[in-house]
């Protein structure tokens, strides 16, 4: 049961410091205030959140220093009717409440006479700061990124986003993280029901922590077994908002600079910030490349057995000569050889992720150079097979959502084994499986596949966008994730 | 929100109808009409349009009296015992159907992808296929083949527009050479190739604008024989007529021999294979989805799934029941043209008929209430 804060300071004491028993990261000072410096008060904060060396400058201190000019019988009543000059300081009246407070990274201060806690704010736990983004690179665009501070990302696009329809639903997730949580969006524009939904979701969970929004992602998505992930991330603030000009929701998690963006469709996770600050045809040509490339990330290697082991007749005579002479000496059937090099590339892929900057290149080199070619040299593999693997990397590499492209990159191993078994056939059982599979997905009722489906839903208005992105003037109302009669994004004057 | 509320749009219905009618017609047709008409094989296929549509306006002279499911509607019109042997008339037609394509699946697959495949594997595998695609309802299916469609489209009209060059128009004559018997004759296999057309009236509590429902079935009507006539002259014209007769699949032969521009790819049937596999699988699709349907509503099944098992077996014993038995492909054409076509006609007509004589019958009776009800 929640212990209440009383007047008597020494109890109060007693009541956090038991809850705050050996931790020594936290300090606690007793302090006197007032003129005559007779009145006591507490102080707890966590070492490093909280500027204990230097308070002169700090809201604290200014507090403090405030406290100390005022006579002691007044200092209650300045306390308790809140006149201090201080942003974001918040009374509790339970001892529990008052320790959730101090963990979000501010000091405490309880009075000798005054029934409740407060919240004295100061600069928070330490971050890193706006930092440049590292995936999801842009030619022309923002380069700013997430950070890991929830504060700081609402503050990224809220700079972007100046309206009051903005807004910011702070809720917790964690039992014993407590980690914020925070529903961005625009009243206005979002689908009321979709709100409801996500914070549906949210509360059917408890978990002992949710460390990154990776695990809120996963506690929240209906079809768990699906390669395919039913919410878009970004690190990028400027994709943030952009979705959120759409009528989605972006979901923020303290300490993690990955954002979660709902609904998410095949076409969303292919489109990139800077589809819409290039010219239309250059981001057309790229948006259809990356289509291409998903498609092939996943069914490239499997199409090669197809055809050089079931259907050579469709291949030119000279290709299909230069594809044996390559193949001669080597001992492994073409799919153990496809298999064998995809697993060394994904392991080269997860050894140069794993290791520090530079050595991760280094892996990259010795990995693609030196063992590809060694590996050829000693007839272990074919020339083509490197190729085909490589070109089939560069796919997947293309595919702008690092989450979406993995899905791929599981899926073209059951097309290499589909192909390997059943050639031509395996790959269109292969590909009305995913088809299939595609078709019933969802992400907070919008059709994975929109709009090359359901396109009617918006009046066709939605295809404009998709494989080609037609010039903005074009582009005049928002896709249908945005509720009906809030869809026009552009008036020409 | 807009997903998982078992409402499809009039645009996936065209288009399910389109590849629901064209896989089977492009594939089999040819070489039958070639067998038998020659070059007035076109006449054949315009007369069987002609049919499509006048079994089309019965469908929407049903569908403007129907308010749930067609189920309910023949129930409330003809009553349960006549209502349920009518169900179960369309349940063995779709089964059938289903039955037959995956045999045509089966040896599309086998003579062109995997011939040294085994029967009973493509079966199994691509009645898996139809079974995940059903279980998940009809908003998925719809989806699938609305992305599909220009995705089959676009190439098909790609290789056919190179194959017109190898057409020689000297083999289109003679012309209108045909004796009447044998015009109604091919007309009426026509005709049976566009019985799936009854799937719309399952449609209609799954359809998002319920008026606009037949026109679906125009659009694909016309489609397909506007394809059905382009690809027959140009297999005509390409390959003659005693040669059309004798291919397997000459719509897929055609392919074959077309010479792209480049000719980087000597040969395209493996690839074009595709929009055949496809456009069968969509037909088997929907066998055993409104097989599935059905027989959900005659044993008043809600929430599992084993119709569809039943059927899925049904299926399988009826595919492999073709493959085993040769003489079975002649019995199902039969089936098709004296069976189920006036079946279908006979249950179209008498429905609303009764659904009118129900109506006057109440109207009279309601005015002979009411003047007795002024005489007293």
């Amino acid at each position: 049961m929640a212990k209440k804060i009383t007047k008597k300071l020494e109890e109060n004491i007693k009541n956090y410091e038991e809850l705050f028993s050996d931790c020594e990261d936290i300090k606690k000072r007793r302090i006197k205030v007032g003129q005559q410096q007779k009145k006591e008060c507490y102080l707890a904060y966590i070492e490093v959140a909280v500027s204990s060396t230097d308070w002169k400058d700090s809201a604290i201190g200014k507090f403090l220093t405030t406290l100390r000019e005022l006579p002691e019988e007044e200092l209650v009543s300045y306390v308790s009717k809140n006149t201090w000059d201080i942003s974001d300081s918040q009374p509790f009246e339970t001892i529990e409440d008052a320790a959730q407070g101090m963990l979000t990274g501010d000091a405490i201060f309880f009075l000798d006479g005054y029934d409740k806690a407060l919240k004295i704010p100061d600069k928070g736990y330490p971050g890193r700061g706006v930092y440049e983004v590292e995936s999801e690179k842009v030619i022309r665009g923002s380069n700013e990124g997430f950070s890991e501070s929830i504060k700081l990302n609402t503050a990224l696009i809220r700079k972007r986003l100046r309206s009051p329809h903005l807004k910011v639903k702070e809720t917790f997730a964690g039992r014993r993280t407590h980690t914020n949580v925070d529903l961005v969006y625009l009243k206005d524009l979002i689908y009321p029901g979709m709100l409801e939904e996500i914070e549906k979701r949210l509360q059917e969970f408890e978990i002992d922590g949710t460390l990154d929004s990776g695990i809120i992602e996963q506690l929240t998505e209906k079809r768990k077994y699906s390669p395919f992930p039913q919410f878009q991330t970004t690190q990028r603030p400027d994709r943030a908002a952009m979705a959120i000009l759409e009528g989605r929701i972006v979901l923020l998690s303290d300490n993690s600079p990955v954002a979660l963006i709902l609904p998410a469709t095949y076409n969303s996770f292919i489109q990139t910030s800077d589809d819409y600050y290039s010219r239309w045809e250059i981001a057309s040509f790229t948006r259809v490349l990356r289509y291409i490339a998903s498609f092939l990330a996943m069914t490239f290697p499997g199409l090669y057995l197809a055809m050089t082991n079931f259907h050579t007749q469709i291949l030119p005579t000279d290709l299909l000569l230069s594809l044996a002479a390559a193949r001669q000496g080597v001992p492994f059937p073409a799919v153990v050889e496809i298999l064998l090099m995809e697993l060394a590339f994904e392991l080269l892929r997860e050894a140069g992720v794993r290791l520090p900057g530079a050595n991760g290149n280094t892996i990259g080199i010795v990995g693609g150079l030196i063992i590809g070619q060694a590996a050829v040299d000693a007839n272990i593999v074919s020339p083509i097979v490197v190729i085909v693997v490589a070109l089939t990397a560069l796919c997947s590499f293309a595919v702008p959502n690092e989450e979406f492209a993995t899905a791929f990159r599981i899926l073209k191993f059951a097309f290499i084994l589909v192909c390997g078994y059943l050639g031509f056939f395996g790959f269109l059982l292969g590909i009305t499986a995913v088809l299939i599979h595609l078709s019933h997905l969802e992400s907070f009722g919008i059709p994975y596949l929109a709009p090359f489906v359901g396109a009617d839903l918006n009046g066709y208005q939605d295809e404009r966008d998709t494989f080609l992105r037609l010039p903005l003037k074009f582009l005049k109302k928002r896709p249908v994730y945005t509720r009906d009669g809030a869809r026009t994004r552009l008036k020409i004057k | 929100m807009f997903a998982d509320n078992w409402k499809i749009s009039l645009r996936q219905i065209s288009r399910l109808m389109i590849l629901d009618l064209f896989g089977l017609s492009t594939l089999i047709l040819p070489g039958k009409l070639a067998g038998m008409t020659g070059a007035d094989g076109i006449i054949s296929l315009i007369l069987g349009m002609c049919g499509g549509f006048l079994l089309l306006g019965l469908i929407q002279g049903n569908l403007r009296y129907m308010q749930g499911s067609y189920y309910e509607y023949m129930k409330e019109n003809t009553g349960q015992i006549l209502s349920d042997i009518f169900m179960v008339f369309y349940f063995v037609y779709f089964i059938a159907l289903a039955g037959y394509v995956v045999y045509q699946l089966d040896r599309l697959i086998l003579s062109w992808l995997l011939p040294d495949g085994s029967y009973w594997l493509v079966e199994l595998l691509v009645l898996v296929l139809a079974a995940y695609g059903t279980i998940r309802g009809i908003e998925g299916r719809a989806r699938v083949y609305e992305i599909l469609f220009w995705f089959l489209g676009v190439p098909l009209i790609v290789m056919l527009g190179f194959s017109v060059a190898s057409v020689n128009t000297d083999y289109w004559t003679p012309l209108l050479d045909t004796n009447g018997k044998l015009y109604m004759e091919n007309s009426i296999i026509v005709w049976s190739f566009l019985l799936p057309l009854a799937g719309l009236l399952f449609l209609k509590p799954f359809c998002r604008k319920t008026e606009k429902l037949a026109g679906c079935g125009k659009t694909a009507i016309l489609t397909v024989t506007m394809v059905n006539v382009v690809i027959y002259l140009i297999l005509i014209g390409t390959f003659g007529q005693n040669t059309v007769q004798i291919l397997k699949h000459p719509v897929i032969t055609l392919m074959s021999v077309v010479n792209l521009p480049g000719g980087f790819f000597p040969r395209q049937d493996v690839i074009m294979t595709t929009v055949w596999f496809f456009a069968l699988f969509a037909l088997l699709h929907t066998g055993v989805f409104q097989g599935t349907l059905i027989l959900k509503e005659l044993c008043r099944e809600t929430k599992t799934n084993y119709s569809m098992l039943v059927v899925l077996v049904l299926v399988f014993l009826t595919g492999n029941g073709f493959v085993e038995n040769g003489f079975m492909e002649g019995i199902f054409e039969v089936y098709q043209q004296w069976i189920v076509l006036p079946g279908m006609f006979a249950i179209l007509l008498l429905v609303p008929f009764i659904y009118h004589v129900r109506n006057y019958w109440n109207r009279r009776k309601g005015e002979k209430e009411q003047c007795k009800n002024t005489h007293s």
